[in-house]
């Protein structure tokens, strides 16, 4: 028998817990050719914002060891564009639609939230407020009173279940976790990517345009499931996970440790057809493992007591 | 070559038949893959993995440089790890593609005459267009621009040229001495300038040099962006152009883009 991968919280049922994490899949059909849609259990676009914005100047990714840097600077059409032009495509999709919004002030994202509440096919919306490669990009997430108040106006504006995707870089990460889930987020998103560098040393210059970067895939993968580990020892709250998971045994780490759900990002690029490797090695992991669904092994890290955690001697 | 259908895109793990040095520039990828040799048109290119592990973590776009029956070859020049690694992998080694990629050059050109103007990475797109632009009225004219002699062609990988090809180096040890600019100004100035088209591929200080004297001598003509790239699909938005329109994506809307649309 097949097993059941379903997976269930804010009043949404994914038919599996396999996603794209922002950014990484494009806006509509980028990889159609590859993936078929309907086989995820959510796809969530690149970043919408209220206005066009034009990203960043060139050259805007680097690759570094297992990993890259980007600085696209959230390049769009804007939302207009995005339910005009978009949002169409995915009605045949039979899969969860999840928006990305960001703005750069409680206005903009109060308005963007307004906007997609009334357009049939959006499931759900991920905050963004944690981009490091936009002015203001970051504020939000910087100090839990900010990120309570974008919270609790999205909240106010839409009927829809939405995530807040929270960077790492925040200095008091468990303070702005905990305020933006009492300020009503049905969910977060974590971990967008960190902030790094790299020079080109015959033209001394930094390799991005914008100098810093973020950086993503495989060498970020141990930091997104230590900030997973962290923020499920400490709430009741679902979790879309991200930070290089390109394969099943990485997803099933983060399943292991809580995650709800496991969003591929930086492998899509490579890989295109990552996810649906990924589906094939979770349904043989369960069956090699007798369970007859995902909730068997959601969340069932063994950690042995605090005490021989925190290295203390034993004797 | 049937028509082309820029949507389709080939996800394929290829074994190598040939991996070899062919001057102090180039290598040389000879690889099997019938889908793709039908569909490749020139300008496009393929994202290649070179290694199935997260370092490197990229693929790397190579452009086609020549499709015999199914055999696809690719002109590469050693630029960093990734390449490195790629000059090291022997006939019989296997390597993940995805392709064709991209926008292409335009095959016809409405009466005019084809002059195509290449320098470094930029020549192997060129030539693979060169060969297919033989049965054209008037032969193709081929500037190519290098640093020196060694870094010329062999002339067995040019004997399917139709037309004349001129090359320029800078350092005066083959052809003209200078840049490739040189005989792109000297054949523009002889009779007609606007018979010709021209079809541009190479460093961005070369395009940018070609496109002013284009510009000046209100010669039509289209260039191939070369930018860094992630995904090759459009995706991540890594590898865009300036275009009077915006940004647009150099793996999707480009690598070949017309000169009127291209800023600067």
């Amino acid at each position: 028998m097949r097993p059941d991968l379903t997976t269930k919280f804010a009043g949404l049922t994914f038919k599996n817990p396999v996603t794209v994490a922002s950014g990484t899949f494009g806006s509509k059909d980028e990889y159609a050719a590859s993936v078929d849609y309907s086989k995820l259990g959510a796809v969530v676009t690149k970043t919408v914002t209220l206005q066009p914005r034009q990203g960043n100047p060139m050259p805007r990714i680097w690759e570094t060891p297992c990993g890259m840097l980007n600085a696209i600077g959230l390049q769009n059409k804007g939302v207009d564009d995005f339910i005009e032009n978009k949002i169409p495509y995915f009605k045949k999709i039979r899969t969860h639609l999840i928006v990305n919004i960001a703005g750069e002030s409680v206005d903009d994202f109060v308005a963007l939230a307004r906007k997609l509440d009334r357009v049939k096919g959006v499931s759900a919306l991920e905050l963004n407020i944690s981009c490091p490669n936009v002015k203001r990009g970051l504020e939000f997430c910087a100090k839990p009173e900010l990120a309570h108040e974008v919270v609790a106006a999205v909240k106010g504006a839409t009927s829809l279940p939405f995530f807040t995707k929270l960077s790492p870089e925040a200095g008091d990460f468990l303070g702005v976790a905990e305020a933006v889930i009492r300020a009503g987020s049905h969910a977060l998103s974590l971990i967008n990517t960190i902030r790094g560098m790299a020079v080109d040393i015959e033209k001394r210059r930094p390799q991005i345009a914008n100098v810093c970067g973020g950086l993503s895939g495989p060498a970020i993968r141990p930091i997104a499931l230590r900030f997973l580990y962290e923020v499920k020892r400490h709430f009741e709250i679902p979790v879309m996970a991200m930070g290089g998971i390109a394969t099943a045994q990485d997803a099933l780490e983060f399943l292991i440790t809580g995650a709800d759900l496991v969003a591929l990002g930086t492998v899509n690029f490579v890989h295109p057809k990552a996810t649906m490797e990924v589906l094939k090695g979770i349904e043989a992991y369960l069956k090699r493992k007798g369970h007859p669904s995902i909730d068997d092994v959601r969340g069932t890290l063994q950690v042995k007591s605090e005490f021989e955690n925190h290295h203390v001697p034993a004797g | 070559m049937t028509d082309v259908d820029e949507k389709v895109m080939y996800d394929e793990t290829v074994t190598i038949l040939e991996n070899q040095k062919v001057n102090a520039q180039y290598y040389k990828l000879v690889f099997s893959s019938k889908r793709i040799s039908r569909r490749v048109r020139a300008g496009q290119f393929v994202n290649l993995q070179v290694e199935d592990s997260s370092d490197p973590l990229l693929r790397r776009p190579l452009s086609y440089y020549r499709v015999r029956s199914e055999r696809v070859e690719l002109l590469y020049e050693v630029l960093g790890r990734g390449t490195a690694l790629l000059a090291q992998k022997k006939r019989g080694h296997k390597v993940n593609v995805l392709g064709p990629l991209g926008h292409p050059f335009s095959q016809t050109l409405n009466g005019k005459r084809r002059l195509l103007v290449g320098g470094g990475v930029g020549v192997p797109p060129l030539l693979f267009l060169a060969e297919h632009a033989g049965r054209e009225k008037h032969a193709p004219v081929f500037l190519i621009g290098c640093k020196s002699k060694g870094e010329v062609l062999p002339k067995r990988e040019l004997s399917n040229v139709k037309g004349e090809v001129l090359y320029a180096t800078e350092d005066g040890s083959y052809g003209q001495r200078g840049l490739v600019t040189v005989l792109l100004q000297k054949l523009l100035e002889k009779g007609d300038p606007k018979s010709w088209f021209i079809q541009t591929c190479g460093p961005h200080a070369m395009l940018a040099a070609v496109m002013k004297l284009a510009r000046q001598f209100g010669v039509e003509g289209e260039a191939s962006i070369d930018e860094r790239m992630a995904c090759g699909v459009g995706a991540c938005l890594g590898c865009v152009v300036e275009t009077r329109e915006g940004f647009k994506t150099s793996c999707v809307e480009g690598p070949v883009f017309s000169f009127r649309d291209l800023v600067g």
